[in-house]
């Protein structure tokens, strides 16, 4: 998948610009937002639920390097194999491979986020292994080659029109319809030859449990089901975060996780495999290969701080809080993660330097912190990752910042602890600031502040400051 | 550290295997202290009675469209099956070998009702087998080995008795599931299906190669929000609760 | 009488100094004395912001060196005792003694309307308004401080004043500090919905207590909706209502 992180701001804008995406979004979000509400609010008692999430995300990236050789020691005990990968050139050599050593022609694949991340299915094709994804919203994302929209709805922005036309063209569609339902058993005639006949499948995993080996998929449509049934060979990726201590730690993510993403209590179906098939059973992998994706994690891990993003279980509530990506939807992030989970993971995979926006747009409203079942804060990582920019530090790939700024600061620094000269500066700045005001108000000004005033007056800098003013407020009292 | 490790693996000798370095890279790191889990209050399920548990089931499953019947024992189960097959005018099924549905004997029933009943094991291959269950079953028809009450939610150990596919490839599901399985929450379930740490290499042998949790029918609102039931896997899903 | 010391944070000092104005008048009528040291300047949001730690830094301690004795400091700002809260004792956490004040004044700093309703115990300040009034809910109040149901006391507590619901209200405005001057197009969009919010909601006035929030809508209403005004809630609680934003 191309790296598009640089372009935020022209992405941003041209999602802006798009009437059909905002009547969409306008629509679409607060009923997504609402949703993870309605379902939080089913437990108990939330907040404990979620600071629990915390704890148990907290206590396995703590015991990362002991649970995951656990869960590989009880993986392999069930008989599945177990390959570690370095970075994405690793992880999708040995799956191209596995494809090509069985004669592989296709694949079905289920939702599989560090999958898009590596860029497998470009590197499948390009072996002449064809790649189906088969979730639908994947599924449309692909065949319309765009980057995922959401976590949860990969396409579900796409105007239906769009899906007819494009179902017309790709899958046999019979009756051109705008009904999401008739296109729905369209793509599910179309893609059920494909489970028929696949040979391979390759999934995500959404949480792998260390104490029993098993691998957890939570899913609505089934299509997970399917490429783990149908073909005798099945692959199953995960990033090295991914791991959790117990069952019973595993059960009540999956309860944060349902909730959080669709506000559903529990999805249609959740598959935990440990192992491929036994004998005697007619289907079910005959092998189950699991990948386990380092690709920059383990730099992240050494940093105490950003170590915390890792605990993140792909749940999208900040994406469905978030009042950012509530305006510009998902592909303005330029890669395989949006919303603010994208804003604090990219910058540590990718380097400060090309996201240099990804951690600066936003408010630091707070609403992704407040929502998030596994604790992480987001605001404190975007100020954190600001504060390694400053630094240029090259562990975190970041570029200093333009010397007009840091002259800005320096000045800024030397002015704040001696009073005498904030006060003449701010006497010096004032008119400046002012030359352009109208009775009270300063409608333009060139210069840095430019973004603001396109929109926005703002008031002008007040000719007698509250410095100004106390001396007579104080003898008025 | 890494500029140590890259030149081990570029002299060939001694060469670190990824498991190894990235394992060693996370033990490499500085801790952080583990804080103490907080308290969760329990789930409301698992203060309630039997029927009040049932009740949760029906109201849970009936909310993703599920259909719930209730019948007082194995017998009144077929009779209901007969009745609803004959309803949905099912020629063709696909049934498990389970022991909920292996004492009913659908083979024999199937040709009392001249309904063509098929179980994984008239199938010599996989590919047979799923050319059957694809393409001819118009119902699937299984037991279940847990209902849990938290969310309407039927838990299959998948095994030489219990196929996958039977389940998810036809567009109905129709499961019956006795009530001496019903549980309040998962974690009954997951304590009898993995708790057992038996077993040579600590784990036991007896993990299922897949065990699955069924809310419903498939489901999806991929295109602009709009849900459906019916994607991929059934549209509809029947239970036949039992005593 | 209970001595207070106010913090007025940079934006209202220099853009909106009627505000501080009308927070000193509402103490002074509730039984307050407040006291200003003329030694502050700015709690270093902006560079904190910006990434600029060291900077950030000197702010800190010379904002902990005026305000280190006083035994309460009060903000018409809920950024601002953020960040004295929140990020002082993080900015300052290599130099304990320094850390330490920090954790200490953190205890005794307040935003304006907890400091009238938590510490005071006061929700009726004297005020009057007839008409329909909305409160938009700022960030750093709300989640950061957990502020939300007292200035909406203060506001319901007013005669005359009826406080109805405003769609979205805990939803951001798009202000953000530099966010909305580099990303200019999406706070657009986020300050037009609060604007549109507020049209719909049918209240004759919008309240907040945050400057932020307040240059950043009433910016956007006075090029847009000139009719459409906005007020910090001590503008409206002090009376002072008709100076500026």
């Amino acid at each position: 998948m191309e790296i598009k992180t640089e372009q935020f701001t022209d992405l941003a804008k041209k999602e802006l610009e798009n009437d059909r995406l905002r009547t969409f979004l306008k629509v679409w979000f607060p009923v997504l937002s609402m949703k993870r509400d309605l379902g939080i609010a089913t437990l108990p008692d939330p907040a404990a639920a979620q600071a629990y999430g915390a704890a148990i995300r907290e206590e396995a990236m703590e015991r990362l390097p002991e649970l995951l050789e656990e869960f590989e020691k009880n993986a392999l005990a069930n008989g599945a194999k177990v390959f570690w990968a370095r970075d994405a050139k690793e992880a999708n050599d040995y799956i191209t491979n596995l494809a090509k050593e069985r004669g592989i022609k296709y694949v079905t694949k289920g939702k599989s986020m560090v999958t898009e991340e590596t860029g497998l299915n470009e590197v499948l094709s390009q072996n002449g292994v064809e790649v189906w994804e088969t979730d639908l919203g994947e599924f449309i994302a692909q065949q319309l080659h765009r980057p995922p929209f959401h976590i949860v709805g990969p396409a579900i922005n796409v105007p239906v029109e769009e899906v007819r036309d494009l179902f017309l063209e790709k899958i046999n569609l019979q009756e051109p319809t705008l009904d999401p339902v008739q296109l729905g058993y369209a793509a599910r005639i179309f893609l059920r030859d494909k489970f028929h006949h696949v040979q391979m499948g390759i999934t995500g995993i959404n949480i792998a449990v260390a104490e029993t080996g098993t691998i957890i998929n939570v899913e609505n449509e089934g299509n997970i089901r399917f490429t783990k049934a149908s073909p005798p060979t099945q692959v199953s990726v995960m990033s090295v975060e991914k791991v959790v201590a117990t069952m019973k730690d595993a059960l009540h993510m999956i309860r944060l996780l349902c909730r959080n993403c669709t506000g559903q209590k529990l999805t249609a179906y959740v598959s935990m495999d440990s192992g491929p098939k036994k004998s005697g059973e007619i289907d079910g992998p005959e092998e189950l290969f699991i990948v386990i994706v380092d690709n920059g994690r383990t730099k992240i891990y050494q940093d105490p701080i950003a170590r915390d993003v890792l605990r993140c279980i792909r749940c999208a509530a900040c994406l469905n809080s978030c009042p950012v990506y509530g305006k510009i939807g998902g592909y303005a992030y330029g890669w395989a993660y949006s919303g603010p989970m994208g804003q604090v993971l990219d910058p540590v995979l990718l380097g400060l330097e090309r996201t240099q926006d990804l951690y600066r747009a936003t408010t630091l409203c707070g609403a992704c912190k407040s929502v998030c079942p596994v604790g992480i804060d987001h605001p404190s990582m975007f100020l954190y990752y600001r504060a390694k920019d400053v630094l240029g530090e090259p562990y975190f790939m970041a570029k200093r910042r333009p010397r007009s700024e840091e002259r800005f600061f320096k000045a800024f620094a030397w002015a704040v602890s001696r009073p005498w000269l904030w006060n003449l500066a701010v006497r010096m700045i004032r008119p400046y600031i002012n030359k352009d005001a109208r009775e009270g108000v300063i409608s333009k000004m060139k210069g840095p502040f430019a973004g603001w005033f396109r929109t926005r007056d703002l008031p002008v800098m007040a000719w007698i400051t509250f410095h100004e003013r106390w001396e007579k407020m104080k003898e008025n009292a | 550290m890494r500029k140590a490790l890259g030149a081990r693996r570029k002299e060939g000798k001694m060469e670190q295997s990824a498991r190894d370095e990235i394992l060693a890279k996370l033990r490499a790191a500085p801790k952080k202290a583990i804080h103490p889990r907080p308290y969760v209050p329990p789930l409301s399920e698992l203060s309630m009675t039997k029927e009040e548990l049932i009740e949760r089931f029906m109201k849970n499953l009936v909310e993703e469209t599920g259909i719930v019947h209730r019948v007082p024992d194995m017998q009144a189960a077929l009779d209901k099956l007969t009745e609803i097959v004959k309803a949905e005018g099912l020629k063709k099924v696909m049934v498990s070998t389970d022991d909920v549905v292996a004492p009913l004997d659908l083979p024999a029933w199937g040709q009392r009702n001249n309904i063509k009943v098929m179980t994984h094991k008239d199938f010599s291959d996989r590919e047979s087998f799923k050319d059957a269950v694809f393409q001819e079953a118009e119902a699937g028809i299984t037991g279940a080995d847990f209902a849990v009450a938290e969310t309407g939610t039927l838990g299959l150990i998948h095994n030489k008795d219990q196929a996958r596919l039977v389940s998810l490839a036809p567009i109905l599901h129709i499961a019956i599931a006795p009530l001496e399985r019903m549980v309040p929450v998962y974690e009954q379930v997951i304590e009898k299906v993995f708790g057992d740490k038996a077993g040579a290499t600590g784990r036991s042998p007896l993990l299922p190669s897949q065990f699955l949790f069924i809310t419903g029918p498939s489901m999806t609102g991929d295109i602009q929000g709009a849900l459906f039931k019916g994607m991929h896997g059934p549209r509809r899903i029947i239970v036949i609760l039992v005593g | 009488m209970e001595n207070v010391s106010l913090f007025i944070p940079c934006t209202i000092d220099l853009f909106l100094p009627h505000i501080g104005e009308a927070t000193v008048s509402l103490l002074r009528r509730v039984g307050a004395d407040p006291l200003y040291h003329s030694e502050q300047t700015c709690c270093g949001q902006p560079a904190m912001n910006a990434g600029y730690r060291k900077e950030a830094r000197k702010a800190a301690k010379h904002f902990i060196e005026v305000f280190g004795d006083d035994e309460k400091v009060v903000s018409p700002s809920g950024s601002c005792v953020c960040m004295v809260k929140y990020r002082y004792p993080e900015l300052l956490e290599d130099e304990p003694q320094w850390r330490k004040r920090a954790e200490e004044l953190a205890l005794r700093i307040y935003e304006l309307s907890q400091y009238l309703v938590d510490v005071l115990k006061i929700e009726d300040v004297g005020a009057s308004f007839a008409g329909k009034v909305a409160y938009h809910e700022s960030c750093h109040i709300l989640r950061g401080l957990g502020v939300s149901e007292q200035p909406k006391k203060l506001i319901k507590a007013v005669k005359g004043a009826q406080l109805i619901p405003l769609n979205a209200a805990d939803s951001c405005c798009g202000f953000g500090g530099e966010f909305a001057n580099q990303f200019p197009d999406i706070s657009e969009a986020m300050v037009k919905d609060k604007a549109e919010n507020y049209l719909t909601s049918g209240a004759d006035l919008l309240l907040l207590c945050e400057p932020g929030c307040l240059l950043n809508i009433g910016g956007y209403l006075s090029r847009n909706l000139p009719g459409k005004k906005v007020m910090h809630l001590a503008c409206f609680l002090a009376g002072n209502r008709t100076e500026g934003w």
